[in-house]
């Protein structure tokens, strides 16, 4: 509508000019750039960036308490955490001896680049010129919104835990399809619940033919030498 | 709700084609928005129209939405065709699921109109 005199033709003027500009790029371009200059960052420094993703509760930080108690006389490991509000989490990874930034988006469903940016920076000064190897990015819980961010990562990870369901990849095809790497969280519980496990790797798979799976349970240790394995992996093939 | 945090972000990308472009207000944003790439085209415009009220640059610019159909090509047969089931499309000639995705991820401002 123009608002100088509120007709919705555009074909008049009111003494100035009126142009068609062609823009022809991403409506997340300024996050997209900030991405690349991330990932740019990380590649100088050596580091592997992980970008975890799942809905409230799935597990990440508890996965991320395992994997330190496993690897962290072996690769020097930091963490960024995404919360809405607190810095509980970032506290249950300190005591883990590693250390951890928090990033509060105060009402945010999810994490952008520059976020990223600003407490990569943070956590460069815990670490005292320390070298870091992985970095771990654990963001809000969302199924949704932050499949559509590209925080500069080298990997995406997916959890969804047994008690989700099994529906949850068809329902949420962008996490799956923008990710590597689907965990299948609280394996435990299988025998509690209605869960397919068959079907959840189907439609996973037809949606990101792709996609690595692995099944994990926190509780009884099932898949966790997968998972560190695949880790170790990944960073041993950056380094060649 | 990420077409919140979308729509801020072209609020400052409007802001920088402005400046571009010497001008003093943008009247018309057309965004290219395909069936799959997530953002609720309601949603988004809703986002947009309330963001634009705080900003003189933007507050009479109209957003026009034009939808990208989900069109598959297969890598098999080579058929082109437009897909209904989003997720689990098979081939309409062959029924093969190796496919390539032509277009439907769009999420793109394709031009502004301003005034200069």
């Amino acid at each position: 509508m123009c608002d100088v005199c509120g007709c919705h033709d555009h074909s008049h003027n009111h003494g100035h000019e009126t142009r068609t500009v062609d823009v022809n790029q991403s409506l997340l371009k300024a996050n997209e750039d900030a991405a690349v200059s991330n990932r740019k960052h990380f590649d100088e420094l050596g580091i592997l960036a992980i970008n975890l993703i799942s809905s409230p509760g799935s597990g990440k930080t508890t996965l991320l308490e395992k994997t330190i108690e496993a690897l962290k006389d072996e690769i020097s490991i930091g963490v960024l955490e995404g919360d809405i509000e607190t810095d509980l989490d970032a506290e249950r990874i300190r005591a883990k001896g590693v250390p951890a930034v928090q990033l509060t988006t105060g009402g945010a469903c999810h994490l952008d680049s520059s976020q990223i940016h600003r407490g990569f920076h943070s956590l460069k000064h815990q670490l005292n010129g320390k070298k870091l190897d992985v970095l771990f990015i654990e963001n809000v819980g969302n199924l949704v919104c932050p499949s559509f961010f590209d925080l500069g990562e080298h990997i995406r990870v997916v959890l969804i835990s047994v008690p989700e369901g099994h529906d949850k990849p068809v329902k949420y095809p962008k996490a799956i399809r923008t990710s590597q790497l689907l965990i299948i969280s609280k394996s435990d519980l299988v025998q509690h619940f209605d869960f397919n496990l068959d079907k959840i790797k189907k439609d996973a798979l037809s949606l990101n033919p792709s996609l690595n799976i692995i099944v994990t349970s926190a509780k009884t240790g099932e898949g966790m030498e997968e998972w560190i394995k695949f880790l170790t992996n990944l960073k041993k093939n950056r380094k060649n | 709700m990420h077409e919140v945090s979308i729509a801020l972000g072209m609020v400052d990308e409007l802001f920088r084609i402005a400046k571009d472009n010497h001008a003093k207000k943008i009247t018309l944003v057309k965004l290219k928005i395909g069936k799959m790439s997530g953002i609720v085209t309601d949603s988004l415009k809703f986002a947009f129209d309330a963001v634009k009220l705080e900003h003189h640059l933007l507050s009479g610019a109209e957003i026009l939405i034009e939808e990208v159909p989900l069109v598959y090509e297969c890598n098999d047969c080579h058929a082109s065709f437009n897909a209904e089931d989003i997720y689990f499309p098979a081939c309409s000639e062959c029924g093969s699921r190796n496919l390539k995705l032509v277009s439907g991820e769009e999420q793109n401002i394709e031009s502004v109109e301003v005034e200069t």
